[in-house]
């Protein structure tokens, strides 16, 4: 088992080793260098007279001035002391700051939306495979394959122009109204009150648009797992159809979607990078949004580390937990 | 091999049938085309051009879906977007599928070091979220083009399709026609051509819809996040791009973004009917279970069960001395080219403590009417007619509720293929107290084990089994799990379903044995059903065989070893080798018959060396020749025992390879 788990870790290691040589390497390869690049970009709105020294300058500050293997090495020595490097648009701040300010959001919005996402539609998907659910639940089916086979972040616009425009129920943007917390008397209540409020939209759209890919393939899974000759034999022991169904026919059929559901959470840091930027979350997909906007090269390639990192680790935590709920496997 | 060609040729036919789903996803797909095609001849390009119009008009006669705050006209951006979002789809999915068919390919016909480092190489990519390395790569370029942008996603999509082709041509490379067509000399590169690709094109096709949709979905968030924002670059994520960048749904200006947006759902809908109408090809079980199939299958059953119902009240009293009686048991596979019969007016009894064989070459039906007699038939397969009469009860009459009391308690089945019967996630000692359980009500723990701990006893396996799940078992332990579930609880009528198949010779004989001794001590009835003549007959006293879901002969088993009366349970008799005196083998000549649309006239026509005109047109109906035989052949009841076989001439038909 320890040489199981070692092995598990060291492929991790070696994941997010290979990824992120790829994810810095490759890019420089294109062309130029980030700083020059933005600094191009800003003689052209506010021209600065002594443009040569000010480019050499800034590169030294970042680095980039030396040969690309330096910069790897450093990039990972960097790394290892958890430095990121710096804002360019923000100079003195550093990269890890404006992530480790937005990474909470992004945790708490996309693990609350995709476990009630996860559980409505493993629950409804679980119903539709039931072979005695009433016929009137298969005509979820279709609904469900429309909403699970949009991407989920297209709804946000629809969304926020029904509930936060037209109706004013909800907030349209951001994570907070410390406006409204401090009128509130800034007690803990008003926090919690206006984060919800600000994330009802994006969790709502989160569990609607996220159901129709759970359910489906909850009920392709059982419907398959009806099928093997486990579930016959179970018959064959005249067992109640309502247990067969759940000890026999869910229980097998869960563990692929169990799997899935911790790669969608490894997938948190990435998957919502596009919904946080239509409601202009404070969460990473926020900041990414801005940094793209900006051109803020450094941060960009800071929150694709995270990304990275934060799916190999869920890679890790399914390699580690399976043996746990699936018997067959084994730590070997 | 003939039957694995053509079930791969079926499935290919099936697989470009047109159903609704396809019809309706290339419809809506058409659609946006041809929108795209025919859409310039209306407008003129240089209406998408910034500052053409005033900014944020609403829809009116000359700016038919309005204008952006850019002063672009809505409708005419649009008409140039769509075709852009379209093509990055498919160069994505044209690119990424050839990559991965090529790596799949590769990696599927030269295992070892290939293989290694093909895996290797997908394992990393597949780990790497495509969009953290898409926005670090395009954000360092200049103006991409949609073609850099269709080959970055690739880069990172292949590894998907590159597996499910790479598993798809190990399978086929084990199935025997294309070891024959190597044999044969072809070489390795025209079987990859001339056996592999066509069988592995339809999931190409469906793979090719996945790709699209990948490729559209990650380009769009590329335009969305505003990586691509240049101006050689239109689509419809870049119109949403700019809705979000200058706020255009907080203005309330739903005609800027509502448009591009139902565009791109349409686009999405579309791809994915068609995905859902491969999905036949690709899985069959799914489909099979829509709405429609099952609405019809449960108005068939009902028609059944009343057509059943009726046939049963016109029955003779039941035989009193059987404890399980079967009469005019017939069963149907309901497929797409029609109902095949499966098991067709199989009639026969057992009395307490008896043990038949059925036997029968594999789709003679056996395990279909093992599955009926205890009525688990699932769709496809429907019981069409019949009474199984346990004890004077029919099993094919009562209700669910009262069928699932009788079932393990009265009547228990060994099942088929051990390896899959047992749940791999349940502790053996757990599947065998559910069984109790739900039969006898609760009990006290300590009584549960104690049951537990006798049956295991019963069929020879040690206690700690109970702790076990059925993947640290062999395939003897299982079958013999199996065995101590279906024993638990003393049934007068056992039905072992092929319970040796797929076990080694050794323990065959030896799980036989443990079986036969269960038998004697709970004096139960057992039907044995199998293909191994020899096996049979050591074990049983009655002996039924099966032709094409007829009961061709069925009597004691001495009288079927010297005295058969049906042609072809006669030539199994012969094809058996004895230790006593020394003699030449002979086999049946000829293939079973299909049993889709069979043509009057006996199903064992073409094999049998003593057929006459009569057999040619009229079925044979099964007939009693006293209460102990039946049998189902023309020759009867004007003969009273089998004319000799012309062996001889069957010996040199065999020997011709026929």
């Amino acid at each position: 088992m320890t040489k199981y788990i070692i092995r598990r870790v060291l492929q991790f290691v070696l994941i997010v080793f290979i990824a992120n040589s790829l994810t810095f390497i490759v890019p420089r390869l294109v062309r130029g260098d980030p700083i020059t690049e933005f600094l191009n970009n800003q003689q052209i709105l506010n021209p600065n007279p002594e443009f040569e020294t000010w480019v050499a300058d800034y590169k030294a500050r970042f680095g980039v001035d030396r040969p690309l293997w330096q910069q790897y090495l450093s990039f990972w020595a960097g790394v290892l002391k958890g430095d990121f490097g710096y804002s360019i648009t923000a100079f003195p701040q550093t990269v890890w700051h404006r992530i480790r300010v937005a990474l909470p959001w992004t945790i708490g919005l996309v693990s609350t939306g995709t476990l009630l996402a996860f559980l409505v539609g493993a629950l409804l998907g679980a119903l539709l495979g039931w072979p005695d659910a009433p016929q009137i639940f298969q005509w979820l089916v279709p609904v469900l394959m429309i909403l699970g086979g949009i991407p989920f972040w297209l709804f946000s616009f629809a969304v926020i122009w029904l509930f936060a425009v037209e109706l004013q129920l909800f907030p349209p943007s951001g994570g907070i109204n410390m406006l409204d917390v401090l009128i509130q008397g800034n007690t803990l209540q008003a926090h919690v009150t206006s984060i919800l409020q600000h994330a009802a939209l994006p969790i709502f759209v989160f569990v609607i648009f996220g159901i129709g890919g759970w359910g489906l393939s909850m009920r392709a899974n059982l419907i398959m797992t009806l099928g093997e000759d486990y579930i016959l034999f179970a018959h064959a022991k005249g067992l109640p159809e309502r247990r067969i169904f759940l000890r026999y026919g869910v229980r097998n059929a869960l563990l692929p979607v169990i799997t899935a559901l911790a790669m969608a959470i490894g997938g948190i840091i990435s998957g919502s990078t596009l919904l946080e930027s239509a409601f202009s979350y404070p969460g990473l997909g926020g900041v990414v949004g801005t940094a793209i906007g900006q051109r803020d090269y450094f941060v960009i390639s800071g929150a694709a580390f995270f990304m990275i990192l934060s799916s190999a680790l869920a890679l890790l935590l399914v390699d580690l937990l399976y043996p746990l709920i699936d018997p067959r496997v084994r730590y070997q | 091999m003939a039957t694995a060609q053509k079930r791969d040729a079926k499935i290919r036919k099936t697989s470009l049938k047109l159903n609704t789903e396809l019809v309706l996803g290339a419809a809506v797909l058409g659609a946006i085309i041809l929108f795209s095609l025919i859409g310039p001849l209306f407008v003129d390009r240089d209406d998408s051009l910034l500052g053409k119009f005033p900014p944020g008009l609403k829809p009116n006669s000359t700016n038919l879906l309005g204008t952006d705050l850019q002063g672009r006209d809505i409708f005419t951006t649009l008409v140039y977007a769509a075709p852009q979002t379209l093509q990055v789809g498919a160069l994505t999915g044209i690119i990424s599928l050839g990559l991965g068919a090529f790596m799949g390919v590769l990696a599927g016909f030269f295992p070892g070091r290939m293989d290694d480092v093909i895996r290797f190489v997908s394992d990393i990519l597949v780990a790497i979220p495509a969009i953290a390395f898409l926005m670090v790569f395009v954000a360092r370029m200049e103006n991409p083009s949609i073609y850099v942008i269709a080959l970055s996603i690739s880069f990172l999509a292949w590894p998907g399709p590159a597996r499910a082709i790479r598993s798809q041509v190990l399978t086929l490379r084990e199935r025997q026609y294309i070891a024959i067509a190597r044999a044969n000399g072809e070489r390795e590169m025209e079987v990859l051509f001339r056996e592999v690709l066509p069988n592995v094109f339809p999931l190409l096709l469906a793979m090719f819809i996945g790709a699209v949709n990948g490729g559209i979905g990650t380009a769009m968030a590329l335009e969305v996040l505003g990586l691509v924002a240049t101006r050689r670059y239109l689509s419809l994520g870049l119109m949403v791009f700019w809705v979000q960048r200058m706020g255009g749904i907080l203005r309330g200006m739903w005609w800027w973004w509502g448009p591009p947006i139902l565009l791109i759902a349409l686009i999405f809908t579309g791809l994915l009917f068609l995905s859902s109408g491969m999905n036949i090809f690709v899985n069959p079980r799914l489909a099979s279970y829509g709405a429609a199939a099952k609405r019809k299958t449960n108005a068939r059953i009902k028609e059944l069960l009343l057509a059943r119902k009726t046939a049963a009240k016109k029955m003779a009293p039941p035989n009193s001395e059987a404890i399980l009686e079967v009469r005019n048991l017939s069963v149907i596979y309901e497929t797409a080219d029609g109902p095949v019969k499966a098991v067709n007016d199989v009639s026969f009894f057992i009395r307490p403590g008896e043990r038949m064989g059925l036997i029968g070459e594999s789709g003679s039906g056996k395990t279909t009417a093992a599955t009926a007699l205890m009525r688990l038939s699932r769709p496809p397969a429907y019981i069409t007619t019949g009474q199984v009469l346990l004890e004077g009860r029919d099993l094919m009459s009562i209700s669910d509720e009262e069928l699932r009391r009788m079932r393990l308690k009265e009547i228990a089945m060994v099942p088929q293929a051990a390896m899959n019967a047992l749940n791999p996630v349940m502790r053996i000692g757990d599947q065998i107290k559910d069984g109790l359980i739900v039969h006898e009500g609760r009990m006290s723990k300590a009584a549960l084990n104690q049951r537990v701990a006798e049956v295991l006893e019963m069929v020879n396996l040690p206690l700690e089994i109970a702790q076990q799940y059925p993947h640290q078992l062999s395939g003897g332990m299982k079958q013999r799990a199996t065995m101590a579930i279906a024993v638990a609880l003393r049934p007068k009528v056992i039905l072992a379903d092929e319970p040796t198949s797929a076990l080694d010779v050794v323990v065959q004989k030896r799980v036989m044995v443990t079986l036969m001794r269960l038998q004697r001590e709970l004096g139960a009835a057992v039907i044995l059903i199998g293909h191994d003549i020899g096996l049979m007959t050591q074990f049983v006293d009655r002996l039924g065989v099966l032709y094409a879901g007829k009961l061709v002969e069925w009597a004691p088993v001495e009288d079927v070893l010297t005295n058969a009366f049906h042609p072809y349970s006669r030539m199994l008799i012969e094809s058996l080798p004895t230790l006593t005196h020394k003699k030449r083998l002979i086999g049946i000549p000829g293939m079973p018959p299909q049993l889709l649309n069979l043509p009057a006239g006996c199903p064992f026509v073409p094999r049998c060396p003593l057929a006459f005109d009569r057999c040619q047109t009229e079925t044979p109906e099964p007939q009693w020749m006293d209460a102990q035989r039946q049998v189902t052949c023309h020759l009867y009841p004007e003969h009273k025992t089998l004319p000799p076989l012309p062996l001889r001439e069957l010996e040199a038909v065999v020997a011709a390879g026929g």
